[in-house]
């Protein structure tokens, strides 16, 4: 398959801060890509290089051609803080950004596939919702019919079911031979879309792969999260027949690598203690795990434990645990004690 | 056809953003109108005939022109450069067949109208306020080239303030510090002879010098230069600015 974009050794600092760091990838044609990371880790850089708005140090193409030599009809980019002239109504802002181009799609046709009809296509940019003013900008971008598409943070401000709308424009555009590099935060977002997936910190690309490897090499296991009335004690879990490693917070109660027939008998355990349950997640590995695991963030402190019942010797101890900055102590009886890995 | 398709999207965005700001309206045509009311009718000569104003009413009318050529599109065009900026309109264009030379020329002829509207406006009411006479002959038509090639020349410059100023506040501030020296030493109001002698050379390397006598050599009938000449300088200086002001206009950050 011909490569659509191409980064090779990339290289770009504001004074001191190195916002990209020898960026590597390549984007197939037709595929749908999607750069994900913290903030500042380098996302918006590495857009702009592509589409030749920052100068940097590294070979870049688009199609084959420099981005700065690139035939700009051939590629269509939303700016992550982009805002156009608040005082055209929709309609207005799109038929003005067509004609900046030779050929382009039909103005009512975009705005439609966007989910803008009606009166909102005839009010003021300025006056719409945050999330119409955002189809707007979506509308803009896709107005030429771009081979390429760049959309940094397309859906931020969108209701869910304009959200969903927009994800299937999206993979309508991709499996035409679109090929659609994407920047976004949700992760729901980009596990769903892309068929690989960046991970950019610090502006390093830590991996690439298509979500589901990534999630399989880097999220971790199943859990299933158990919320109590009053914390559990450690030894809630020492009836049961097999191992499993608890990740205790407060009245929250992380049990990883639980399978579906075994939640049950994790329940039953509960039960045989005096904790009423509030509620019980089982929750699969996501895109969000590895993001969390990738960028060493974590989302609540936790305390973890693995509780052994098989007839190994285990002695018992009391250790404190850092966990994100945050020292917790906690006793912890007939178990071993890990750092905690989210 | 498709740089005059680009230049025109450009400029019929911009007319109509122009408009619905009725408060950028209003003072853009209100600009004008107090500025005959005060210096053509409030402000009187002395009975010796000493004074600011001293000179026979049409002396003034380059005055009164070079002031909207100055003033309204240095901050337009300076603040709508910042404007652009902040909505990251530019990194947007920059990703479109639109080049900045085109996307100045738009703005520039958004000011021409706008300006020329203005100059219009101001030329009536000298007429009607303060009863100046204006020569009617083919060469008083020289005003128009004058009006055009002085916005286009200060739209440069304002592109230029837009790119260094890179906030609204600044430009504005940035601005004022530019025009308010250049109104009142390039021969518009205040005459060269009421300024030290060594400093009327200085005269010489204000643009605005330039187009307030070439608007005055068909405006007035005692003018003691030809509009060509100027003509020429400001042609000259226009193109300068113009090209200077493309090569502001943000492109990458």
């Amino acid at each position: 398959m011909t490569a659509a974009l191409v980064a090779e050794n990339v290289y770009k600092s504001y004074g001191d801060v190195r916002a990209l760091d020898g960026v590597s990838l390549s984007v197939d044609a037709g595929e749908m890509f999607g750069l994900v990371g913290p903030n500042g880790a380098g996302k918006t850089t590495l857009v702009r290089a592509l589409t030749g708005t920052t100068t940097v140090r590294g070979q870049l193409s688009i199609r084959g051609v420099t981005p700065t030599k690139l035939d700009k009809s051939q590629v269509g980019v939303l700016p992550q803080s982009f805002t156009p002239p608040g005082r055209l109504t929709a309609h207005e802002l799109i038929e003005y950004y067509a004609g900046l181009y030779d050929d382009t799609r039909d103005p009512a046709t975009v705005l439609d596939d966007v989910g803008l009809s009606g009166d909102s296509t005839t009010q003021w940019y300025e006056t719409l919702s945050g999330g119409q003013q955002r189809r707007v900008c979506v509308a803009i971008a896709l107005i030429n019919d771009p081979a390429v598409l760049f959309l940094d943070e397309p859906t931020t401000g969108i209701d869910p079911a304009g959200r969903r709308s927009l994800w299937s424009l999206l993979e309508t555009l991709a499996a035409g031979g679109t090929t659609v590099f994407l920047t976004s935060h949700s992760m729901t977002e980009v596990e769903r879309l892309a068929d690989r997936v960046g991970f950019l910190n610090d502006g390093q690309l830590l991996t690439i792969g298509d979500p589901q490897s990534l999630i399989d090499t880097h999220a971790g296991e199943n859990k299933l999260i158990i919320e109590t009335e009053t914390a559990l004690d450690s030894t809630a879990f020492s009836s049961l027949s097999f191992d499993i490693q608890t990740s205790v917070s407060g009245t929250r109660t992380v049990v990883k690598s639980v399978g579906p027939r075994d939640i049950g008998d994790i329940i039953d355990a509960v039960d045989m203690t005096t904790v009423t349950v509030e509620s019980l997640t089982w929750k699969q590995p996501d895109l969000e795990d590895v993001y969390l695991a990738l960028a060493g963030e974590t989302l609540n402190p936790s305390r973890t434990t693995k509780t052994s019942n098989s007839n190994e010797d285990t002695a018992p101890r009391i250790d404190d645990v850092n966990t994100g900055g945050n020292v917790m102590s906690q006793t912890a009886i007939t178990t071993t004690t890990e750092e905690s890995d989210q | 056809m498709t740089r005059h398709s680009r230049i025109r999207a450009e400029f019929t965005a911009a007319w109509h953003a122009f408009l619905r700001r009725r408060t950028a309206v209003f003072f853009t045509f209100f600009f004008p109108a107090i500025i005959v009311v005060i210096f053509g009718a409030l402000v009187q000569t002395q009975p010796t005939g000493g004074g600011l104003f001293a000179e026979p009413r049409a002396y003034y009318i380059a005055g009164y022109l070079s002031v909207v050529v100055l003033f309204t599109p240095l901050s337009r065009v300076g603040s709508t450069v910042a404007r652009y900026r902040s909505g990251s309109r530019f990194e947007k264009l920059a990703t479109t067949p639109l080049s900045r030379g085109e996307w100045l020329l738009a703005q520039s002829l958004v000011n021409v109208v706008v300006i020329g509207i203005a100059a219009g406006l101001l030329l009536i009411l000298s007429v009607l306020v303060t009863n100046t006479t204006l020569p009617l002959n083919l060469t008083t038509l020289f005003i128009i080239p004058f009006i055009i090639l002085g916005v286009v020349l200060f739209c440069g410059v304002g592109a230029i303030i837009g790119r260094v100023a890179g906030s609204q506040d600044g430009v504005i501030a940035a601005s004022n510090a530019i025009a308010l020296p250049l109104l009142f030493l390039s021969e518009t109001f205040v005459t060269p002879s009421l300024l030290p002698v060594w400093f009327r050379p200085v005269l010489g390397l204000s643009p605005l010098t330039y187009i307030a006598r070439g608007i005055r050599s068909v405006t007035y009938l005692e003018a003691t230069t030809a509009p060509l000449g100027n003509l020429g300088v400001v042609t000259v200086i226009a193109i300068i600015a113009f090209l200077a002001g493309t090569r502001a206009v943000p492109q990458t950050d």
